[in-house]
């Protein structure tokens, strides 16, 4: 089935209404994962009917909000009752005097603990804060350690072989690397690091030149941080004369339309 | 009010599956309105109404985990619980799905501008970009978006066959995204 075909089938839009069947659901699934213009369809779909949700809000009464957050922190309710009035004896009201006294001594005391209690709360989360950031310092070493280990790998493979995308024209100092995995599963990893930065709203898109005519790579991607451009596995080609990159909108072509940046022949 | 702290879609994410209060409550003070929409769409009881919609933001926050960014948007996953949670609310309480409202455009209009007290999200600016849609085309997708139907439910109440709920549904929808201009 072609990508327009599906588009224009509306199963999309049962799919985002949540009323596409068993099987539907499934093709759609698939489709998601194949081609990033279904994804895109999707998300435009999503949008809209939100909007539609938008336009017809109903403000919820303040009081929902509070039982909300009441029923998230259990024990900061308060129970708001008056209270009820009733006559004494002179006895109770000697016992009356003299228990406020004592309350107001010990509320004083309440106050000079609480303080204490702040503080040493405060001492507490900032202890946390520390602890919780060096906690995350390590892991993104290790993660960038993990990453390192990943394309230290792909290069050091005895099947792999290395392919330069020199700059062309657009971009004459730009550079790209190709490792692929031709005679064993195909797999193809580029190294992006010398393509300069992608402007907003557009991306780069890895190409096989395959019997003359430019066949789908992949999206080249930004690292999670999106800083810096990491070595990254592509579409895999059992047979390519050459490997290019050119500059698409965001998400792709079918075909290249942007400016072609860097190539390299087998 | 937090009015001037602005999240993206992202960094709500992340700080919602962290458990932020904060967050939670910038989550609460934009979707409120438009989830609270969708159950007084189903819902008469005022109560109930309410429940619902406190039952569906505790759901939202104690079920984060489930959330998967890459099968949808945040929002949209949020809708579709909600309606879910008030579609079984009321099958536990013996009624059937039924339409409240939407068959009259007047009267929803009417009941809207009684309810919303603020145009903070320009939710009256959105209603007039949409209000353009026809009768057919806003009924096939409130049964759907609001009501729940299924595709044979949709199909019995419109009296089209089967196979045109598709067709239909996705033509109601390019008119609607032409109204938003989200082509």
């Amino acid at each position: 089935m072609e990508i327009k075909d599906i588009i224009s089938s509306g199963v999309l839009e049962l799919y985002v209404l949540g009323i596409a069947s068993e099987q539907e659901t499934a093709d759609v699934t698939t489709w998601a994962k194949q081609y990033p213009e279904i994804v895109a369809e999707i998300a435009t779909i999503q949008a809209s009917l939100e909007s539609y949700a938008m336009a017809y809000a109903v403000q919820p009464p303040a009081a929902v909000k509070q039982k909300i957050f009441a029923e998230i922190n259990p024990g900061s309710l308060v129970a708001n009752q008056p209270a009820k009035v009733v006559g004494m004896n002179p006895f109770w009201k000697y016992a009356a005097a003299a228990s406020i006294i004592l309350l107001i001594g010990s509320a004083a005391g309440n106050i000079v603990f609480f303080n204490k209690y702040q503080e040493a709360t405060k001492n507490y989360q900032a202890t946390v804060t520390a602890k919780n950031s060096a906690e995350e310092q390590l892991a993104a070493l290790d993660e960038a350690n993990k990453e390192m280990k990943n394309d230290m790998g792909v290069i050091q493979s005895r099947n792999s072989e290395p392919v330069a995308l020199h700059g062309l024209e657009k971009a004459p100092d730009a550079a790209a690397k190709i490792f692929w995995m031709k005679n064993t599963t195909g797999d193809v990893y580029i190294d992006p690091s010398n393509l300069p930065d992608a402007p907003a709203g557009m991306q780069y898109q890895f190409w096989g030149i395959v019997d003359g005519k430019p066949v789908d790579g992949g999206m080249i991607v930004f690292s999670k941080k999106g800083d810096k451009y990491r070595i990254q596995k592509m579409k895999r080609f059992g047979r390519a004369e050459a490997f290019a990159v050119t500059l698409e909108t965001e998400g792709g072509n079918p075909q290249p339309k942007g400016d072609m940046y860097v190539m390299g022949k087998m | 009010m937090s009015a001037e702290i602005k999240y993206s879609e992202e960094e709500l994410v992340l700080l919602l599956q962290r458990k932020d209060q904060q967050a939670f409550s910038y989550l609460y003070d934009h979707y409120s309105g438009a989830l609270n929409g969708i159950i007084c769409r189903m819902v008469d009881e005022a109560q109930l109404a309410e429940d619902i919609l406190q039952e569906a933001f505790l759901k939202i926050w104690n079920n984060f985990g489930q959330y998967d960014s890459s099968k949808g948007r945040l929002f949209t996953w949020m809708i579709n619980l909600t309606r879910n949670l008030t579609i079984d609310t009321l099958r536990s309480k013996g009624y059937k799905k039924q339409q409240k409202i939407s068959k009259d455009e007047n009267s929803v209009i009417n009941y809207q501008d009684k309810s919303y007290g603020s145009d903070r999200f320009d939710s009256i600016g959105l209603r007039k970009q949409v209000s353009n849609l026809k009768p057919e085309q806003k009924s096939i997708i409130d049964l759907a978006y609001f009501n729940g139907y299924t595709q044979e439910e949709i199909s019995k109440e419109l009296g089209i066959p089967l196979g045109t709920v598709k067709t239909r549904m996705r033509s109601a929808i390019m008119e609607l995204r032409k109204m938003l201009e989200f082509n």
